[in-house]
């Protein structure tokens, strides 16, 4: 018995959310907590009303237009995050791995002959922890405290921060749902080696300028970050057939040996990771119709494209190399010497021989403009701002508008947020929200301030879904049915009681004073934090479990808990 | 909208399938307390040494000349090595193994491991874990593969658990697991308030329909309160077993407790790190032989715990790769290729190393530098998937491989 009403529950649990022929349309009160929870990370006390002054129309213009909208509290909360400005070359000079720290201070003749043999004996794998004998430990940390420098942890802690803070205050809402958005489509994580060096770069040059861009723009920018190339592997991607003899030119002669070492040791020849997750995961998708031969001529494509001192390089080379050397390490190259430069077909068209490192461009251009990526990034697109399951219509007007428009992602994001489809009551509140997106609509909807520290980003993670943490290219997924690896239901209403209590280290909440009946209290703040959008039974069990001399904390605590705040 | 939702992961998760209305049953299974259900449930409990542990110095080779030539400083002295079979020897510091080797309740699959020759730790554990050695693309684990491919009549709650902080990769995937880093931490955590406030929000997500959240809501509740009853903190071991004080004995011991309680756990797995011996690796004494007694004591402790349990569980034990044959200047050992595999319980045919032994002259060593590989390691798993927990799939387990059982080292018969 117990087995048939599971499966009729079943049937209509798995029915998908209709988009109906004639769809009601939302109130304008409606549309505007739409936007701002979809363009956005939910609404701050008073935007509602300010969203209302201007219009809600001309809101959405000013916000595909994120470069006109200024932006000081933002950028004045970033001021503390000095990794954020740095170059990658910098950041490997002031934030070095301790082991890598060894060999640089061997090379001076700094270190103890013991410690140098260490040093090079370590270089097969940069994580390893030099660190574990006592002697060395002091020695190392003496050296970071003299010459300011500071663990390498640091700089994700502050990339980490700097997505929070911008989350929270930034006006410009959209580009930091864009930057989200791309930054999970083109993933990275942040432990595979040299990226965590990789990354800052990453976000400030490759993903935000490009967010509201041209697509094509955005997908050359990934494909020559040195993020990117590390992440997938193709910085070691070279032609077998490359003249592996002659090291020449002056990069090979000015390597350290170890690095020269650690490279003979590596895999020579063609690295197909990046060229199959290019055309999987970045454009025209899985059943894109590509084969396996378009993965291997493209990743011939790309032999050479490469990062010029992938690890940072050692002193001893940049200051033989003088400033420049010292300025462009982790940056990217095209190294032609190793670049396989015959004649490739890739999905139909001719990539003539001798073209370099146009190859690899006409293989992007491509890709950004094939009707299967426009198919793909447009099903994407209304999966994050409409529903989980996509409007079939809806998708393909927007593909159109892609294609139509050169890829131009502001267009292509127009076609969606003026579409019936999204202003419709069958998108309201749907979309369940991720954990960032959680936690950040609940510090904004509060009102409450924070530093965006790690006490902050370790609820993001204890829910399943830290920044820069997703191991495998495809990226965290933003249909909730495939969350099974993701949420924690009990974390989202732990995060809740904390957030309430002031119990989120580097997160102060001002609940204002309330007074009166509870159930006025009760009204007040679900209008606050949930603009009443709440159901008659949930309000009904909330108001149940209120006594008179319960604090605003449990209130809030027990709404942002509740199923209602974890929709947006 | 598909009916499976969400929760589990982060340091605490539980996902579901479509269970809401089949939930009572599992609260009377609790209440009937510790007696397994009808037709005992085969559990496996599998234990990755992140880091890459160095298979050489656990399984020690002593019969090999070579393995002292390259070894000047680390090797194991003969004198000190556990013999198993006059050319293999465990240890020294792992003697909590040795009774169960004797009994034969200990096999041994040397020279496994991934056929793919990276050797970083990030690619080659992502490669265990998906079982899909080169292919990075995999979404899912392999264990979270075989719990789809085998329906579970029970739908336990508890059916997938990882005692780590978030869900390692070889659980995930769409089948529902749990993951958590202590059984204490599953609950709402707010002080003197937290009964209050967990009765607020069971009342709220009892009468939530809307969507999936509304059963994903009854579960968590259900499984919260379970555990509550249950008593972590309580716990007391049997037959005088004794766990490592330390987070890797804390798991063990906690997945022993969830075993006892018969709540239906067919995969738990946890994790132990520290293995990357690059340097002052140690040999009888050091480092690496303080996290091998650390190591074999826990897994001797749960076998201890569980008893005549353990004629349904399996332990199995795995690392990314080896080490280096050879060792490098710092008295430690670099990143290799294949390494040691335990597989442990009343149910295998133990007291033997399987696999070939590839030797360690120079001629017989991969890329003249590691041990080769002559069992691969999804010829493991699949054995224990297939012979073990029961599947019957293995194919859609171990995608393009081509699992056979005629590959199948035979440690389970």
């Amino acid at each position: 018995m117990r087995k048939i009403v599971a499966l009729m529950l079943l049937a209509v649990l798995t029915q998908p959310i209709v988009f109906a022929q004639k769809q009601r349309s939302l109130t304008q009160e409606q549309r505007i907590i739409h936007v701002l929870n979809r363009l956005g990370f939910g609404a701050r006390p008073g935007d509602v009303e300010r969203v209302k002054a201007m219009g809600v129309e001309k809101y959405i213009e000013q916000q595909l237009h994120p470069e006109q909208i200024t932006d000081l509290a933002a950028e004045t909360k970033l001021r503390e995050l000095s990794t954020l400005n740095m170059t990658t070359a910098e950041l490997y000079e002031k934030y070095p791995q301790p082991g890598q720290l060894l060999r640089q201070l061997q090379a001076r003749g700094m270190v103890p002959e013991e410690m140098s043999d260490q040093a090079k004996n370590n270089q097969n794998t940069p994580p390893a922890n030099p660190l574990d004998n006592e002697k060395n430990r002091k020695v190392i940390e003496e050296y970071y405290r003299e010459n300011g420098l500071q663990r390498p942890q640091r700089i994700i802690a502050e990339l980490q921060a700097s997505r929070i803070l911008r989350a929270v205050y930034s006006e410009r809402q959209l580009q930091e749902v864009m930057v989200d958005f791309w930054t999970n489509h083109f993933n990275i994580f942040a432990n595979k080696g040299a990226d965590r060096w990789l990354l800052p770069a990453y976000d400030r040059d490759t993903i935000r300028p490009n967010a509201l861009g041209k697509f094509s723009t955005l997908l050359q920018a990934t494909a020559q970050s040195p993020a990117m190339l590390f992440y997938l592997d193709n910085f070691q991607s070279v032609s077998p057939n490359a003249n592996q003899g002659r090291r020449g030119g002056l990069l090979q002669q000015l390597r350290p040996q170890q690095q020269q070492q650690q490279q003979q040791r590596q895999r020579r020849g063609i690295n197909e990771n990046y060229a199959r997750e290019l055309m999987e995961l970045h454009t025209l998708g899985v059943d894109g119709g590509y084969t396996q031969k378009d993965v291997q001529e493209v990743a011939r494509c790309f032999t050479g494209w490469t990062i010029f001192q992938p690890r940072g390089g050692g002193a001893a080379v940049n200051a033989m190399m003088g400033e420049a050397g010292r300025r462009n390490a982790g940056t990217f190259f095209f190294q032609a010497r190793v670049h396989d430069d015959g004649e490739k077909m890739v999905l139909g068209h001719k990539i003539p021989a001798g073209g370099g490192i146009k190859g690899g461009l006409t293989v992007l251009d491509i890709l950004a403009h094939h009707p299967s990526t426009a198919k793909f990034i447009a099903t994407k697109l209304v999966r994050h701002f409409v529903s989980d399951t996509p409007p079939q219509s809806l998708v393909d007007r927007v593909a159109a508008t892609f294609m139509k428009s050169d890829g131009d992602i502001r267009e292509t994001l127009k076609a969606i947020f003026f579409s019936k489809e999204f202003n419709s009551t069958e998108a309201y509140r749907v979309k369940i929200k991720r954990p960032f997106e959680l936690v950040v609509s609940a510090i904004r909807t509060l009102g409450a301030e924070t530093n965006g520290g790690p006490g902050t980003h370790r609820w993001i993670e204890r829910m399943g879904e830290p920044l820069y943490g997703f191991q495998t290219p495809n990226g965290y997924s933003d249909a909730a049915e495939s969350w099974v690896n993701t949420g924690g239901l009990l974390e989202r209403m732990n995060f809740g009681l904390a957030l309430a209590n002031n119990r989120v280290q580097g997160t102060t909440v001002n609940l204002a004073k309330t007074s009166g009946e509870q159930a006025k209290v009760m009204d007040e703040y679900l209008k606050t934090l949930l603009a009443g959008d709440i159901s008659a039974t949930t309000r009904e069990a909330l108001l149940k479990q209120l006594e008179p001399s319960d604090p605003a904390t449990k209130v809030v605590g027990l709404i942002l808990g509740t199923p209602e705040f974890q929709r947006q | 909208m598909n009916r499976r939702f969400f929760i589990k992961s982060g340091s605490i998760a539980l996902a579901s399938v479509g269970m809401s209305l089949s939930a009572p049953s599992f609260l009377e299974r609790i209440a009937r307390g510790n007696t397994p259900p009808a037709g005992k449930r085969k559990t496996l409990i599998a234990i990755f040494q992140r880091g890459a542990v160095d298979g050489l110095n656990v399984v020690v080779p002593f019969g090999e000349s070579n393995y002292y030539e390259l070894r000047p400083s680390i090797a194991i002295p003969k004198s000190e090595v556990i013999s198993l079979d006059g050319f293999f020897g465990l240890h020294p510091s792992m003697s909590a193994f040795k009774p169960l080797w004797d009994s034969k309740r200990l096999a041994i699959i040397h020279a496994s491991g991934s056929p793919d020759n990276t050797r970083s730790h990030f690619d080659a554990q992502d490669y265990m874990e998906s079982a899909t050695p080169g292919v990075k693309s995999t979404s899912d684990g392999w264990l979270n593969r075989y719990l789809r491919s085998k329906q579970d009549a029970e739908q336990s709650l508890f059916r997938a658990v990882s005692m780590t902080k978030t869900m390692p990769r070889v659980l995930q995937g769409r089948a529902p697991a749990v993951a958590m880093s202590n059984l204490s931490d599953f609950a709402i955590r707010a002080g003197k308030s937290s009964e209050n406030l967990q009765g607020g929000f069971e009342a709220i997500y009892a009468r939530e329909t809307k969507d999936s959240l509304a059963g994903t809501g009854r579960e968590t509740f259900e499984a919260v309160n379970y555990l509550k009853k249950a008593n972590p903190a309580q716990y007391q071991p049997e037959n005088g077993a004794q766990y490592p004080r330390t987070p890797f004995g804390t798991s063990l011991l906690q997945i022993a407790q969830l075993i006892k309680a018969g709540v239906g756990l067919e995969v738990a797995f946890t994790d132990i790190g520290g293995w990357d011996t690059h340097v002052n690796q140690g040999n009888s004494r050091g480092q690496l032989a303080n996290l091998l007694q650390q190591f074999s004591s826990g897994i001797a402790a749960l076998y201890q715990d569980l008893g005549q349990r353990m004629d349904d569980v399996i332990v199995l034990t795995m690392s990314e790769f080896g080490r280096t044959v050879r060792e490098n200047g710092n008295r430690g050992t670099d990143h290799g290729h294949a390494n040691a595999m335990f597989v442990l319980g009343n149910g295998v045919k133990g007291g033997k190393v399987y696999g070939q032994w590839p030797g360690l002259k120079s001629d017989q060593l991969y890329e003249g530098r590691d041990l080769a590989l002559t069992t691969d390691f999804r010829d493991v798993f699949g054995e224990i998937a297939t012979r073990h927990l029961g599947s019957t799939d293995i194919k859609s387990v171990f995608p393009g491989y081509g699992s056979s059982p005629s590959k199948f080292k035979g440690f389970l018969g």
